[in-house]
């Protein structure tokens, strides 16, 4: 930049315009940052206190030369981060151990390791959140305009200018003496900035206003719709956004359809037919049937395809603790984790107890019907053929058995060289 | 103050004449005394040396961990350019040069190890090869052999003072002909050490500690002796600038500017160690496997718990909440008290690691319990048992590393023609 008004601080006030208002403030440019840290200090001592500096980037040491106090961010931060702690943790007491405890594999409803990483997240986010808008708030931005932009000089305070600004509200501010003080402290060009003549357009512009009005109203349109939604209600279905999607060409189960002669989509078995390797024609393994000289009934036995050993009992209690233990519980009392969770929400739900002596219903029961009631359900128990195969079932059989036989079993049962020390538990009751 | 260059004030002191010597003279005095005084501990503790070698297996780890993190400091320096450390960096350069003595010393708990002692390690121990009780250690017997073990050893002293030494060299020839391009070329070098180093940093942990629970495993366990190794580092740092300043050497170049920068890192490493030891944790309590919860059971019941908290609280808790304001790093009292605090603590975490594994093995004589272990009910065994050879042996390994440090303390303590070094000396702190 060429520079003749070194000596006369000329009067450039009118900047972009041609005429000139009332004077803002006097801009002066320095060469370098350390000369801009020079100036800042004798502006400083010479007791201006309405003044500010610019910078392409952030020079170290610039607000002590200013005199500007330490910040209180770092303050306001730590208190940020110290209710992120603290409400981290509030929320996930509040939802976790008071207002809906919720028994999720018998652990506790409060634990604080496990809180720790929404805490730490929590802490973060309000820490930062206040360290941003803190910054902006302190810096009083956004601020969309600033009388020194009508300078030329101050275009290149992005790039490669060093100004310092005295604005006249300054109570020391003199227009005769102030561009003196800024050329003696080295100023390669000081120039007086005037405000436009014109006193509305010192202010934003009305359509500027009217438009963050109208798009923050805008905005909160999709926030009313929920939140009259939440308070109503409606009979109509819902909005269809995608309705191909939603509707596709195709059949879905039991949905009718006229191409076949019983209107129905579904394409059953054909009657007198057996798909290859589904003949099944064993009843005792396939369906725990037996037929004899009385007719149909119940086997008490075991299909003689199995080998009744220890390995099949570790395959049935394997399966047990998969698909049975959680309604029926580990020790078949009837009392697994879906029971208690719903209990200690209040409700009921009920599991048969497979080892009770004192209701032995599950005791006396054929084996057969045992394995019918797990292939295919019983009451609001649903049948697990789809899950289990029916070896699977006959090893689950093997175990109930098993089970019934160790929870009700005596001192007696036990090998004589293992009875030292033993004592017989109560038996847990429901 | 205003300039962002500065030159080297002409009456610096920047020479170490006979510094390094006389450190070096201290060190191996208190190593030599110390190691006596713990020789006779040791044979008098009447357990075959074993507890003499675990307390030397903490102590060599401490010392070892100070260089790791010292070093990092020179390759992360150079990796990004860095511009404050410069004036630092030489006297981090010459502590890293500690390396070489310090793998030399290791080799007091390597050598027994390779000659066939059995309790240090227990996959040394012939009950690992047993596949009845050690069913998956066996699978980890080919990596964690004595031979090959050893061998690892010599690889990760070999590299780390390999670089360690290329690092400083290449440093000390610049002084000579300050030719800028050793700048450039070290940056380059730096990236592929950094690898090298994350990798030989971890594998080391692994190994050396890790491996004393072998049935236990931790993936981020080597970060997290790592962020402990970076706080035991810096601490030393500041405590190791500030004994040569007192000598009256480098008054001018170092300010409270720099000690702010190091107790900076040495807060980070605080909290980054707390991030992944309790990562460590959090997952392997959450996650409940025996194998993993084991390692945590014995640590967070009986006496093992007190020595927990007081890490938690000691290494992490006060530190961070103190080391958080500014003033506690710039003002040289305060930041040395933490340093000297952290470093006491940085070797409680290593005692931590690895002392529960002699407890394990003498309660149960290094046989099956220690994997198989019961896992619940008697705390029994959960005892701490300092020892005073735990602590002669920790100052006998502080002298050795004083004297590794003091082996290259001589000539230039600054890079003073390292490009950077006009701008490290006016280093501000916004």
């Amino acid at each position: 930049m060429t520079d003749d008004h070194t000596h006369d601080p000329a009067d450039h006030g009118a900047g972009y315009g041609q005429e000139a208002g009332p004077l803002y403030g006097v801009l002066a440019e320095y060469d370098t940052p350390g000369e801009l840290l020079e100036a800042a200090r004798k502006v400083r001592d010479a007791g201006y206190t309405e003044f500010d500096c610019y910078s392409p980037f952030p020079v170290h040491g610039l607000d002590e030369a200013m005199g500007i106090k330490r910040t209180i961010l770092p303050i306001l931060i730590f208190v940020g981060g110290f209710t992120g702690t603290c409400g981290g943790l509030l929320l996930q007491w509040w939802c976790n151990a008071y207002n809906w405890p919720w028994n999720i594999s018998g652990k506790p409803a409060w634990s604080i390791p496990a809180n720790v990483p929404i805490a730490f997240e929590s802490t973060i986010l309000i820490a930062v959140f206040t360290s941003f808008f803190g910054m902006w708030i302190l810096n009083k931005l956004p601020q969309a305009w600033h009388p020194f932009f009508r300078n030329e000089r101050f275009n290149h305070v992005t790039d490669d200018a060093f100004l310092l600004g005295i604005e006249a509200r300054d109570q020391r501010f003199d227009a005769e003496v102030t561009p003196k003080l800024l050329e003696a402290a080295g100023a390669i060009g000081v120039e007086k900035v005037h405000l436009d003549p014109d006193p509305a357009s010192r202010h934003m512009p009305k359509w500027i206003t009217a438009f963050i009005v109208a798009s923050t109203a805008f905005a909160l349109i999709p926030f009313a719709i929920a939140a009259k939604a939440r308070t109503s209600h409606s009979t109509e279905p819902h909005l269809h956004i995608f309705p191909d999607m939603d509707f596709q060409p195709k059949y879905k189960s039991d949905q009718p359809m006229d191409l076949f002669g019983d209107g129905r989509s579904n394409r059953g078995e054909l009657v007198g037919t057996v798909a290859r390797g589904s003949l099944n024609a064993d009843d005792v393994f396939y369906r725990g049937l037996e037929h004899s000289e009385a007719g149909e009934q119940w086997t008490t036995g075991f299909p003689r395809q199995l080998e009744i050993n220890e390995q099949l009992v570790k395959r049935g209690k394997n399966r047990f603790e998969i698909y049975c233990a959680p309604c029926h519980g580990y020790d078949g009392r009837g009392m697994g984790a879906v029971p208690q969770r719903v209990a200690a929400t209040g409700g009921v739900w009920l599991a048969r107890n497979l080892v009770d002596v004192s209701n032995p219903v599950s005791i006396t029961m054929p084996n057969g019907q045992l394995f019918n009631t797990i292939s295919n359900g019983y009451n609001t128990m649903m049948g697990y053929a789809a899950q289990l195969s029916h070896a699977d079932r006959w090893a689950i059989v093997l175990y109930v058995r098993a089970l019934q036989r160790s929870q009700n079993a005596s001192l007696d049962d036990v090998p004589p060289d293992h009875r030292s020390g033993m004592q017989m538990p109560e038996a847990p009751t429901r | 103050m205003s300039a962002l260059q500065k030159s080297l004030h002409p009456d610096e002191k920047y020479k170490a004449g006979k510094l390094g010597h006389s450190l070096q003279r201290i060190g191996l005095g208190i190593a030599a005394v110390f190691l006596v005084i713990s020789l006779v501990l040791g044979a008098t503790h009447g357990d075959h040396w074993k507890r003499f070698l675990y307390s030397y297996v903490v102590a060599w780890s401490y010392i070892f961990s100070i260089c790791v993190g010292v070093f990092w400091l020179v390759l992360l320096h150079h990796l990004v350019r860095g511009r404050w450390a410069t004036v630092v960096r030489r006297i981090a350069e010459a502590m890293s040069m500690a390396f070489p003595i310090v793998f030399v010393a290791g080799l007091g708990f390597i050598i027994p190890l390779v000659a066939g002692y059995q309790d240090l390690y227990y996959w040394a121990h012939p009950d690992a090869h047993d596949p009845e009780i050690n069913h998956t250690l066996v699978h980890k017997l080919g990596w964690l052999s004595p031979g090959f073990f050893a061998f690892r050893y010599v690889v990760y002293g070999a590299l780390y003072t390999a670089m360690a030494t290329y690092f400083i060299r290449k440093s000390r020839e610049q002084d000579g002909n300050g030719d800028p391009k050793i700048s450039e070329k070290l940056r380059i070098a730096s990236a592929p050490a950094m690898i090298v180093y994350a990798l030989i940093t971890c594998f080391a942990a692994f190994d050396i500690l890790m491996s004393m629970a072998p049935k236990w495993y931790s993936t981020i366990y080597g970060v997290s002796f790592w962020g402990s190794a970076c706080v035991g580092g810096f601490a030393a740092l500041a405590l190791m600038v500030l004994g040569i300043q007192r000598t009256g050497r480098l008054t001018h170049s170092i300010n409270s500017e720099h000690y702010h920068d190091i107790g900076k890192w040495m807060f980070a490493f605080t909290f980054f160690w707390a991030y992944t030891a309790f990562s460590q944790f959090m997952l392997q309590w959450y996650g409940n496997l025996p194998e993993e919860t084991v390692w945590y059971k014995y640590r967070l019941f009986g006496d093992w718990q007190w020595v927990s908290i007081a890490i938690l609280v000691g290494f992490f808790a006060f530190p961070f909440v103190f080391l958080m304001s500014r003033w506690t790093k710039r003002i040289v009292p305060s930041l040395v008290f933490f340093a000297v605090w952290q470093l006491v603590f940085h070797w409680l975490d290593l005692y931590w690691n690895v002392m529960p594994s002699y407890d394990w093995q003498t309660t149960f004589h290094g046989a099956a319990q220690i994997v198989t272990g019961p896992l619940t009910g008697n705390t029994a065994y959960h005892h701490v048992g300092f020892s005073p050879v735990d602590i002669t042996v920790w100052i006998s390994m502080i002298g050795v590393l004083l004297a590794g440090f003091g082996r290259n303390l001589h000539g230039n303590l600054i890079p003073v023609k390292d490009p950077t070094l006009g701008l490290s000396l006016a280093h501000e702190n916004l």
